[in-house]
Parts: structure tokens; C-alpha cells; sequence
């Protein structure tokens, strides 16, 4: 009799026991964190060069346009990079009462920052820039005819060529902008540009209808827009 | 969301600029500005006079000045030529046609009236306007001067508005002249 209650007792706390243990294991999974289950993600960190390939179409297509430029980028931190663009371009304005061509070289330098969040070891970018921007060109009238709204007589036009050099520019931009890894380490990327002038040197009796790296002015603000498509190789340098 | 709007707004910005019409030069915009000259009673200098059935030529074009075709007015706005330094213009008082004892065949027609040939002498300037206007021209040191050779003048005297008078826009009258 006495035999049987120990065995019961010691049934009864082997049960409790047990169920005492799978309660505290079962609290145990839900609890603690499995720090193992996530890696680390390394970033890729390096200079990217490349060239603008929009302008390069341009200058085969568009008979009154030759351009090229070349951008860069540096990775600083996880979203946020140095970069810059330097660039040629040459322009022909005509209409009937002027032909005018614009050329020049210009350097744009400032920063790019990723707004897209990439998933694991993905490099893209949807990203905004903020630059600024400085020119040196010149302009050739090569040639000009008075404007007359009364064509009795015949108008006074100059075939002379008159040149308008040593002219500079500055202006801001925002650019909004895409790049995509296509292979490893290479990219394509395409942006929009919003151009603000700061200052402009105005030559004498004439307008500068066309500012290289700017672009097109208007005659009622300073604002001016761009674009580029670019193709770009990340030399890789370290990864953090 | 936030990210989607702001791309719409350079989108929509960008579009905005470049469709701007910059290429059309505008007919409010002053270009190359004409001559204007009123006519004066000369009994009364102090009021204008109508002169009647006016017909203005250029000398050396062959086509009647648009405005001035048999035209009763009391003011003249004349063209000048902006290749050279000088154009002369006839003005035909009372003109008719003289159909030449032909009244079917208009090619031998010609204009009769009082004819006296004014000659305006001047210096130019090239000035920009526009991307879309190109340069225009004003006039320095303009002089109009009467032919001292018609015996039988219908304009008796001319007056610049102003000393070194210049013709750089249509605001108001450059010359008077009596008659």
C-alpha cells in the first residue's frame, strides 16, 4: 500500500515534471531573439565612372548638337555619395533672324542621396542630387538679320562672324534619378535635372541663348531643365 | 507616396519649360522702329492738318508705301531702310491716276500730283532684342532734308522734334513738317 502511494507520488511529480519543463520550453522559443538567422549584408563601397550615352546618341543624331560628359561617384556612407560631372558641349541656335553656336566646357560637383531601400546584397538607387554647376563658353553670331515688322525695304543682315568669349556661369541643380545594376558592378542610369542660375556673365549687345552643361535659357526665368542616360562601372574598392 | 508626387512635379516642371514658345518674336515686342512725322498747318503751327489723297513712294522701290495709298492723314510713319544710311521717299499730294488716254489697259497708268522728295539721312546701330526678334535698328543724328530744287513745293518747312534727333522708337513724333 505504501509502495503503491510512492509510485503514485512519484508518477504524479515525474507528469508535473514534464509538463512543467515543455511550458518552459515552449516560453523559451517565443522569447529569445535567433540573432544567427540574419547575416550581416556587406556593402560595396568604391568609385563609379562613367559616360553619358544620351549625349553621345545626340551628337550622331542632332546635326546642331556635339556633347559628351563624364560622371563620377563615391560611396561615403550606406545612402549617401560624392559626385560630379564635367563635360564638353557645342550648340547651334538658328532661326531666321540668328545663327548662333555655343561652346564650352562646364563642371558640375555635389551629392547624391538613395531614397530606395534594396533588398539584401542588391545595389540599385532611386535617387535625388542636389549640384552646382560652373561653365566657361563662348559664342559665335555667325550670322544676323534685322527684324522688321514693316518689309518695305529690304533688311540689313551680316554674314561677318562676331565672337562673344571668355563668358562664364554658374548655377544649382536638383536632379532626380535612377540607376540600375545590370551586371556586377555595372550600371545604367538615367536622371532628370532642374536647373536654377545663379549668375551669368551677359556679353555685350547679346544673350546667352545656350550655356553649356545648362542648356537652353528662356528669356522669362532662370530656370533651365536637362537630362543624361548614363552607362557606369563601380570600380570596387572595399567592402564594409 | 511622398517620393511618387515629387518626381510628378519635375516631370510636370520640366515639360513646362521646354514647351515654352521662345522661337516666335512677339508683335508687342519693340523691333526696328519707323519714322513718324506730323503734319502741320503752316498757317497754324500748333495744329496738325490733314494733307488729301496722299500716295508715298520710296524712291528706288516700285511699290506704293500700303498705308499711304491715296490716303487722307495728318501723320506719316515711314520705313527706313536699315542697310544704308539714307532713303528718300516721294510724297504725292492730291494724287490721281492717269490712265494715260487708256482707261482699259492699266500697265501704262501713272500718278499724277504734287510730288516733293524728302531725303532722310542718318547713322545706325545694331541693337539685340531677342532670341526670337534678332537685332534691331535705331537711328542716330537722324536729318530730313526737302529737294531745294522743286520749283513748286507743297511742303514748306520741316522741324526735328528734338536737337540731335534720334529715331530709336515709335512712342511719339521724330520730325514736323508745314504745309
Amino acid at each position: 500500500m505504501k509502495q503503491q502511494r510512492t509510485l503514485q507520488c512519484l508518477i504524479s511529480s515525474f507528469v508535473c515534471i514534464l509538463l512543467f519543463c515543455v511550458s518552459v520550453n515552449a516560453q523559451n522559443d517565443s522569447i529569445i531573439s535567433t540573432p544567427n538567422d540574419s547575416l550581416k549584408v556587406k556593402l560595396k563601397y568604391g568609385l563609379r565612372v562613367g559616360g553619358d550615352i544620351g549625349k553621345l546618341v545626340r551628337s550622331f543624331v542632332d546635326e546642331e548638337y556635339t556633347g559628351f560628359e563624364i560622371s563620377a561617384d563615391y560611396r561615403l556612407k550606406k545612402r549617401l555619395y560624392i559626385a560630379g560631372e564635367i563635360g564638353i558641349e557645342e550648340k547651334n541656335t538658328a532661326n531666321e533672324y540668328l545663327d548662333i553656336t555655343s561652346k564650352g566646357s562646364y563642371i558640375k560637383a555635389g551629392i547624391d542621396y538613395n531614397m530606395y531601400q534594396n533588398w539584401l546584397n542588391m545595389d540599385n538607387m532611386i535617387y535625388s542630387g542636389f549640384r552646382v554647376g560652373a561653365s566657361s563658353f563662348s559664342h559665335d553670331l555667325n550670322k544676323y538679320a534685322i527684324y522688321s515688322t514693316n518689309q518695305y525695304w529690304n533688311q540689313f543682315s551680316s554674314d561677318e562672324k562676331q565672337e562673344f568669349s571668355g563668358l562664364t556661369a554658374i548655377w544649382v541643380e536638383i536632379i532626380l534619378g535612377i540607376k540600375v545594376e545590370l551586371f556586377n558592378n555595372l550600371y545604367l542610369g538615367l536622371n532628370a535635372q532642374l536647373k536654377i542660375l545663379a549668375s551669368e556673365t551677359v556679353p555685350d549687345n547679346f544673350e546667352n541663348v545656350y550655356i553649356p552643361g545648362f542648356g537652353k535659357t528662356y528669356d522669362s526665368s532662370g530656370i533651365g531643365a536637362g537630362y543624361s542616360y548614363t552607362l557606369s562601372y563601380r570600380i570596387p574598392l572595399f567592402k564594409k | 507616396m511622398r517620393k511618387r508626387s515629387l518626381v510628378l512635379i519635375a516631370i510636370i516642371t520640366i515639360c513646362y519649360f521646354s514647351c515654352e514658345r521662345d522661337d516666335i518674336c512677339p508683335g508687342s515686342t519693340p523691333t526696328t522702329p519707323r519714322l513718324i512725322i506730323d503734319l502741320l498747318d503752316a498757317a497754324n503751327q500748333d495744329n496738325k492738318k490733314n494733307v488729301f489723297d496722299l500716295v508715298v513712294i520710296g524712291v528706288g522701290n516700285n511699290f506704293i508705301l500700303s498705308d499711304y495709298n491715296f490716303a487722307d492723314t495728318d501723320n506719316l510713319v515711314l520705313p527706313l531702310k536699315t542697310d544704308v544710311n539714307t532713303t528718300q521717299y516721294k510724297l504725292i499730294k492730291e494724287a490721281s491716276i492717269n490712265d494715260n488716254g487708256t482707261p482699259d489697259d492699266s500697265s501704262d497708268d501713272f500718278i499724277e500730283g504734287n510730288q516733293d522728295i524728302i531725303t532722310i539721312n542718318y547713322s545706325r546701330e545694331e541693337v539685340y532684342v531677342s532670341r526670337a526678334c534678332g537685332y534691331k535698328t535705331i537711328f542716330k543724328n537722324v536729318t530730313l532734308n526737302l529737294d531745294a530744287s522743286d520749283t513748286d513745293p507743297w511742303i514748306i518747312s520741316r522741324q526735328p522734334v528734338t536737337d540731335n534727333q534720334s529715331v530709336e522708337d515709335e512712342a511719339a513724333a521724330h520730325f514736323t513738317m508745314s504745309h
